[in-house]
């Protein structure tokens, strides 16, 4: 039964899970895990135990394998966040640039200790490079890259956030 | 001072139009002439797979592997179904250079790996992205593939020759690991990233049990013009074993951090002035020449060497992605290997015990170092932990976690002794990492 809402899967996304699935051999299901996890984090900001038996259902396949995806994959959040998600970068270029700074500033900005959540904001000390380091030091919002980051700067993009 | 040096000709061409990831700016380039000539008059693919071994390319995702021997190890009289995989995982620490591409030049990474698939006989392509590119990258890689579809170069019955070959986008979730090539391959297949066991290797039983080529976006985007101009256009420039040109990300306490892509064998002096020399007129007192898994070489040294790959290893050590990332001479040392051997501790996939448990040992003896709790005996344990992991794991993950480690405290011993000998006057009376921190 794969169409329409499933459990607590919206159904656009049940129809996106099924055009994905056209990407793999036939009868080949759990490539779309990753994908799926990737669809209900972006509608529920984390994952659910619920979703993650839901997709399994919906793909017919273990309620494990799911759950071994979302759990060692980093980007899954299985516990609440806040509505936007800053990771700053602090792998080594980004470090010898000064993102130990920039993330205290946030930390003070926000008022939030890093790794925790507001109702707004997730604050991620990110240790992997996120592959701009030429731009260091830098931070993803929402996965939106913002590169050469000052005080001022972030500033602005807060304010923007705010204003939203 | 830099005009007789050739920059951005390859993978970076684009780079000075207006519009450098637009459809039309790539096919006024020239873009998709070759792709066009190989399906019209359908190249013999050993002819092809003959080409890229002749131009000398090797693999640009780290271990530098000959392009055309990788291909060669496809047996093309099997009926069995093939794969293509291109590895755009990017996320060795260091290395921006494909991010680039896929922004900036995505036609020919698209190209690349159609004439790939077509000579190793895939007529499916995966390209898989790393979860973080979600936003800006993937998005405009996607609409770059939809642009190549409408007219014809991919799908069923290219350009009217009977040719299918299906080129799918597809993104992960965040593990370094999976920039591992089996790694990768199983992820593609919704699993954890797992690296695999090696025999049997890809090109035998890869994606799904079947031949699988894995390759980097820097090696695929390279392919098409080096198959327009001829292998000798690419290996004019380089050196012998290090033919053509290469994507260098110079990142660190330089004036003009950025992707440069110059001929291999370019002094290193030369890069670095491209990169607008030292911030702040310090003095250059480190390099970590190729992703933070290989070893650090100490300025000086840098300072004569070619960025080639067998001068890098003369040096002491890889050239791997090239990321190039440049100290001045104020750089602490152990905060910069105890942020390296933190990442390699919370990446390690856990598999291996070698590397699981090799790597949080190193991190831990480091911090406890750092925050001059450290002793001796410590150090001459961290001393003793990476040839425990060097070649008793499944992937190179070991050992890029153990290199660094080694060539620290090789070159830097004084700055590790003094954490450890002169607590109080390194760290002051409050000794711990805040304070330190406060110092800078
Ligand atoms: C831990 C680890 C991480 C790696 N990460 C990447 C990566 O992010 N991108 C990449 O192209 N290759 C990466 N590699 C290398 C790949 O395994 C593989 O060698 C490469 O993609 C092959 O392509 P090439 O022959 O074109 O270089 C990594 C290897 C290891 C061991
Ligand atoms: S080190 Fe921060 S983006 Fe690479």
């Amino acid at each position: 039964m794969n169409d329409n809402t499933f459990y607590n899967i919206p159904s656009e996304i049940c129809t996106k899970i099924n055009e994905w699935l056209l990407k793999f051999p036939d009868g080949k299901k759990k490539p779309a895990i990753i994908f799926a996890l990737h669809q209900i984090q972006k509608e529920n900001k984390f994952i659910k135990k619920t979703h993650i038996n839901s997709i399994a259902k919906f793909l017919g396949i273990n309620e494990i394998d799911v759950y071994e995806v979302a759990a060692f994959y980093s980007m899954f959040e299985l516990d609440k966040v806040g509505k936007h998600t800053i990771s700053v970068c602090t792998n080594v270029s980004c470090m010898l640039n000064g993102s130990d700074e920039i993330l205290s500033y946030l930390e003070e900005k926000l008022d939030l200790k890093v790794g925790t959540s507001s109702d707004k904001f997730f604050l991620k000390d990110e240790r992997e490079c996120l592959a701009a380091c030429c731009g260091a030091p830098m931070m993803q919002v929402n996965h939106k890259y913002y590169e050469n980051l000052t005080k001022e700067k972030i500033d602005e993009i807060i304010r923007d956030i705010d204003n939203e | 001072m830099n005009d007789n040096i050739r920059i951005n000709e390859l993978c970076y061409s684009t780079l000075s139009s207006d519009n450098p990831n637009s459809f039309e700016t790539y096919v006024s380039l020239g873009g998709y002439s070759t792709w066009k000539n190989i399906v019209s008059k359908s190249y013999d693919k050993k002819e092809i797979i003959e080409t890229i071994l002749k131009s000398g390319l090797r693999g640009r995702g780290g271990a530098g592997f000959p392009t055309g021997r990788k291909w060669s190890f496809i047996n093309q009289d099997s009926e069995d179904i093939k794969y293509l995989v291109c590895n755009a995982d990017e996320s060795e620490p260091g290395t921006c250079k494909d991010r680039d591409i896929l922004r900036y030049n995505p036609h020919a990474l698209i190209e690349g790996m159609l004439i790939a698939s077509y000579a190793i006989g895939a007529d499916t392509a995966y390209c898989y992205l790393r979860g973080e590119f979600m936003d800006d990258v993937y998005t405009s890689f996607k609409s770059a593939l939809k642009d190549a579809y409408d007219n014809k170069y991919i799908g069923k019955n290219i350009l009217n020759t009977n040719i299918d070959i299906e080129l799918h986008d597809l993104i992960g979730a965040g593990a370094y690991i999976v920039g591992e090539e089996t790694a990768m391959l199983e992820s593609i297949e919704g699993k954890k990233g797992y690296p695999r066991f090696k025999p049997p290797f890809p090109a035998l039983k890869g994606l799904f049990g079947s031949p699988t080529i894995i390759n980097n976006v820097e090696t695929l985007a390279s392919i098409p013009k080096i198959m327009k101009n001829g292998p000798q256009w690419f290996n004019s420039v380089g050196t012998k074993d290090s033919p053509g040109f290469k994507c260098f990300s110079v990142s660190g306490h330089v004036n003009k951090p950025g992707n440069y892509e110059i001929p291999l064998g370019t002094p290193f002096k030369k890069l670095l002035e491209l990169a607008g020399g030292m911030k702040n007129g310090k003095k250059i007192k480190a390099v970590i020449p190729g992703g933070s898994s290989v070893p650090v070489v100490p300025g000086e040294i840098m300072l004569e060497t070619n960025m080639d790959y067998e001068s890098i290893t003369k040096a002491g050590s890889l050239l791997g992605s090239g990321a190039v990332i440049v100290m001045d001479e104020d750089t602490n040392m152990v905060e910069v290997i105890h942020r390296i051997a933190r990442f390699y501790y919370s990446e390690s996939c856990g598999q291996c015990t070698p590397c699981r448990e090799g790597t949080g040992w190193m991190y831990k003896i480091i911090d406890k170092i750092l925050k001059g709790k450290g002793t001796l005996e410590d150090l001459k344990t961290l001393e003793s932990i990476p040839n425990m992991i060097s070649g008793s794991t499944i992937c190179a993950l070991g050992d890029a976690a153990a290199m660094p480690v080694e060539s620290f405290i090789k070159n830097y011993k004084k700055e590790f002794l003094k954490y450890i000998k002169n607590k109080e006057k390194v760290l002051g009376k409050n000794n711990n990492k805040e304070f330190l921190l406060q110092q800078k």
